[in-house]
């Protein structure tokens, strides 16, 4: 038998290491020099325990942190927004905005973190999801200084940006970002106020160019606030939970006035947007259908929980009221973050 | 009159009844409650009655959908059972419904959006992937022999389901979470078909395996006692053989197609069926074949009603009730 | 080799030798790699399924049912060579099955289930089956391997009762020497697949030819009690 009988890249869970493979070769065929090994790695893992700084994130308490990974795509958003742009390192998988971020090294996303990755950028605060409670714990043991984001109604995102500032020591700045969204969110408000309330279906995923396993928005989240305080009744209000699938049976009894589908596919064009809108005339008797009232919208900047929510707002305050909503209409639906679609009628 | 001709003939007739009451009963029950007179109310025009909307647009193509899916599950489990020679073999068993699943996964996760003449992208690839795992289950079983051996296709069969199912797990880990959850909804099963369209997509498959299954019963006969005993008795067994696993097969990619991976259908029917009108196939294929539409007819009005109003998936509520009867069917037997 | 139409032929071998073989080949349920298999002149590859079965009707060593089908069922699956494609079987066949099951005195058993039988009520079940088939050959693969001394007495006497009483040409492949002697007029052997001695018992069944085929020393003489030969096997040789 000989050394490398058996061994090929990777085996037992070495790695692909071919300096560490030669090790393991050696270890296999004689038995003395393999203990000797084993002693040594562990002698230095625990030396590497106890060292100070380096692999552990800062000691210090008070210390404003500099180096910050972001795996949420909302809290991205909200980080470059208070002004904490230049100390992001690594962002996730989803984000998308702002273009800066589109030169960030990528470290997974909810279900999906890159671990290693993370602790190799050696960062000093990491934002994550509430579930991820294995990447907390690891990190927890690294050292590293870790925030929670969580965000649930449309105010708990300016409070998230209050208190993501008040954590990174740019408070101010913080505020002020903070407050000009709650006062363009209130100008919205405003515009519509008086104006009837028509009931509207908000999709947020269904299977495409058919009407089966249609997800609408609950009585509760951002996105039924932003519904709310565009001047509208979500037809499935009363349901609370953030999110539930609609049977058909539902959708014909609640005759919503209005259908807005979110989908967040960046490259689509008008011709898909079309397509999708063909699949509800399947429902002629609902009234939006009827009425030619059903809008697709497309982009990150409609499902994403943070700063850009005005421009969610503004969009459903557009396509509910129309000119009535005194807002102006500019850019197409497929242009990410830029103006409000236009209203297309189904015709 | 022969026992098997009066046997045939009280089954037909009892279960016939029982499938058509599910289909025309089962329009009237949801979370939303519907008047008949109100439905049919010729003066308020359609666009405007929404008693008829709910009727004929939500719920009666989901009671018929639920007859069709039914009937070629339960019809499909007595068939793949006497192929098999195993009556605890499924429409599942062969990895049919894992090919469907993964289909369904990928145009889920690909967001493939396309549709063929009103079939969305998902249900194409669902039957697509029902042929694929057809025919590589099949191409194993015939590799090594000139005949057709059961019991590799078994263990092809299994060992496809497993790599299958292994490769659905790995598609739902990179699709992202919302498609994930999409993807694990589609798994559950669901008969909301909002229109006849798709149900009519799926009707010359079904179609086509149920003539193929009015020409099996005997075979299944011989085939469930012995290869050799049916050889013997004037069987084409290769062929016998053959037509049971495609058109068995070839039911069920319709059916997951139409309603996704609906299990317990196939493996329940038989045997209550069995245990009421006999093991002889010519009695026992259209027996479940019925039974079976009345059973998912059934469990989709739990479905919906149950905890109104909020919808249950119709697959656990056959998962629910195939579950404890699997394991009192294991109690009895000793 | 050639069968006599009304004869009763037993096919000896050792294990392996090919006995089920030749009765697949018999039954027109394997196809010859060279020459052919004849029934009456015509060829068995010529003879479409269904005819063939209403000719030659097959018992085979073993049966294990999937489902649990009762006895008359089982005796009815006989008579499926005679039916059209979705043709129910009618009175006739009724009575033709439920004759089959008198013949082979498991009248009483029609309303049993299959598998609640005893091995011995299973084999004649199984020959009432291939009864109903009213075919002129039956050939039995090792019909008493798994049987009791009793049932294999039952067994035997019945088929020499079919032969006599409904001239049925009979084959039986066995082990079972003395099983063979009593009850087959004449004998094929077979060895590795090939066949080395045919013809009357008396003169095929000796010492000789049972050392030649199984390598056992056995003591061949007519026993005046039995009435037929009687093989009592003494040593083993070893053969390389």
């Amino acid at each position: 038998m000989t050394a490398t009988e058996g061994k090929g890249p990777g085996v037992g869970g070495w790695g692909p290491g071919a300096g560490r493979r030669a090790l393991g070769v050696r270890g296999r065929a004689r038995t003395p020099a393999r203990g000797v090994f084993a002693a040594a790695c562990l002698v230095a893992v625990a030396v590497l325990l106890q060292l100070p700084g380096g692999a552990r994130g800062p000691q210090a308490p008070g210390r404003v942190p500099q180096r910050i990974v972001s795996i949420v795509p909302s809290a991205t958003e909200v980080l470059f927004a208070i002004g904490a742009g230049p100390r992001v390192a690594a962002v996730g998988s989803f984000e998308r905005f702002p273009p800066e971020v589109e030169r960030l090294p990528r470290v997974g996303a909810l279900l999906d973190p890159d671990v290693e990755r993370i602790l190799s950028l050696r960062p000093d605060l990491v934002v994550v999801y509430a579930s991820q409670t294995d990447l907390r714990a690891q990190l927890g043991r690294a050292g590293i200084p870790v925030y929670v984001y969580t965000h649930g109604s449309l105010a708990d995102i300016t409070a998230g940006m209050r208190d993501l500032g008040a954590r990174l020591g740019l408070a101010a700045q913080a505020e002020s970002a903070a407050a000009a969204v709650e006062r363009d969110l209130a100008a919205v408000r405003a515009s519509v106020a008086g104006l009837p309330r028509p009931r509207a279906l908000l999709v947020i995923g269904r299977e495409p160019r058919a009407l089966r396993a249609i997800t609408v928005s609950g009585g509760v989240g951002f996105l039924h606030d932003l519904l709310d305080l565009a001047g509208a009744d979500n037809a499935f209000g009363d349901v609370p939970r953030e999110s539930t699938m609609a049977a058909t049976e539902a959708i014909l009894a609640r005759r919503p006035d209005v259908i807005i589908e979110l989908h967040y596919d960046e490259r689509a064009t008008e011709r898909d947007a079309d397509l999708e809108r063909l699949a509800w005339k399947a429902l002629p008797g609902v009234p939006a259908v009827k009425n030619g009232r059903v809008h697709v919208l497309y982009g990150g900047a409609f499902v994403v929980p943070g700063p850009r929510v005005v421009l969610t707002a503004r969009a459903f305050a557009r396509l509910l009221h129309g000119v009535r909503s005194g807002i102006p209409s500019s850019g197409t639906a497929s242009a990410p973050g830029a103006g409000i679609p236009d209203l297309t009628p189904v015709t | 009159m022969t026992d098997v001709r009066r046997r045939l003939a009280a089954a037909v007739a009892a279960f016939g009844a029982l499938a058509a009451a599910a289909v025309l009963a089962a329009p009237l029950a949801g979370s939303t409650p519907i008047r008949l007179d109100r439905v049919f109310d010729r003066s308020v025009p359609f666009a405007d009655n929404v008693d008829a909307q709910i009727f004929f647009i939500a719920r009666l193509p989901r009671a018929l959908a639920g007859a069709l899916v039914g009937a070629s599950l339960a019809a499909a489990g007595v068939v793949f059972q006497a192929l098999l020679r195993n009556p605890l073999a499924t429409p599942f068993t062969l990895g049919v419904s894992a090919g469907s699943a993964l289909g369904a996964m990928l145009a889920i996760t690909l967001r493939l959006h396309l549709s063929l003449w009103g079939v969305s992208a998902v249900t194409a690839a669902s039957f697509a992937g029902a042929v694929c795992a057809v025919a590589i289950v099949y191409g194993m079983a015939r590799a090594r022999h000139s005949g057709f051996s059961t019991n590799v296709l078994l263990l092809a069969g299994v060992t496809l389901n497993a790599f299958f199912s292994a490769l659905i797990l790995f598609v739902q880990y990179v699709a992202d979470s919302a498609e994930a959850l999409r993807t694990v909804r589609w798994l559950m099963g669901n008969l909301d078909v909002a229109g006849y369209r798709p149900i009519l997509a799926a009707l010359p498959l079904c179609a086509l395996s149920f003539a193929a299954f009015a020409w099996l019963p005997r075979a299944l006969n011989l085939l469930s006692l012995d290869a050799d005993a049916a050889a013997s008795r004037g069987i084409d067994v290769l062929r016998a053989q053959r037509v049971a696993f495609f058109s068995a097969s070839m039911a069920t990619g319709a059916a997951v197609s139409l309603g996704g991976p609906i299990g317990f259908i196939g493996i329940i029917v038989p045997h209550l069926v069995r245990l009421i009108v006999g093991a002889d196939h010519r009695v026992t294929l259209p027996a479940s074949a019925l039974f079976g539409a009345a059973f998912l007819v059934g469990a989709d009005v739990a479905a919906r009603t149950v905890m109104a109003p909020v919808e249950l998936p119709v697959g656990i509520i056959t998962a629910l009730v195939g579950g404890p009867f699997f394991l009192w069917l294991l109690v009895r037997a000793r | 080799m050639a069968i006599d139409r009304g004869r009763i032929v037993g096919i000896l071998g050792p294990n392996g030798s090919g006995k089920t073989t030749l009765l697949r080949l018999l039954a027109g349920m394997l196809k010859p790699d060279a020459g052919t298999v004849t029934l009456e002149g015509r060829s068995l590859a010529s003879i479409p399924r269904a005819a063939l079965a209403r000719s030659i009707a097959v018992v085979p060593q073993e049966t294990h049912l999937a489902f649990d089908y009762s006895v008359l069922e089982i005796a009815l699956m006989g008579r499926y060579p005679h039916l059209g494609t979705f043709q129910l079987e009618g009175p006739r066949d009724l009575a033709v099955a439920r004759e089959a099951l008198v013949a082979t005195g498991t009248a009483s058993l029609e309303r049993r289930r299959f598998s609640t039988l005893s091995g011995g009520e299973k084999q004649r079940v199984v020959i009432a089956s291939a009864l109903a088939q009213e075919a002129e050959i039956l050939l039995l693969d090792e019909p008493t391997a798994s049987l009791d001394v009793g049932s294999q007495f039952d067994v035997s006497a019945l088929l020499a009762r079919l032969n006599r009483d409904r001239g049925l040409t009979i084959v039986v492949a066995t082990h079972d020497l003395n099983f063979a002697a009593a009850l087959c007029g004449s004998l094929v052997m077979l060895s590795a697949g090939r066949l080395i001695a045919s013809g009357p018992t008396g003169e095929t069944l000796t010492s000789l030819s049972i050392q030649a085929l199984y390598g056992v020393v056995a003591d061949v003489y007519p026993h005046r009690a039995a009435g037929h030969l009687t093989v009592v096997p003494l040593r083993r040789i070893r053969r390389d």
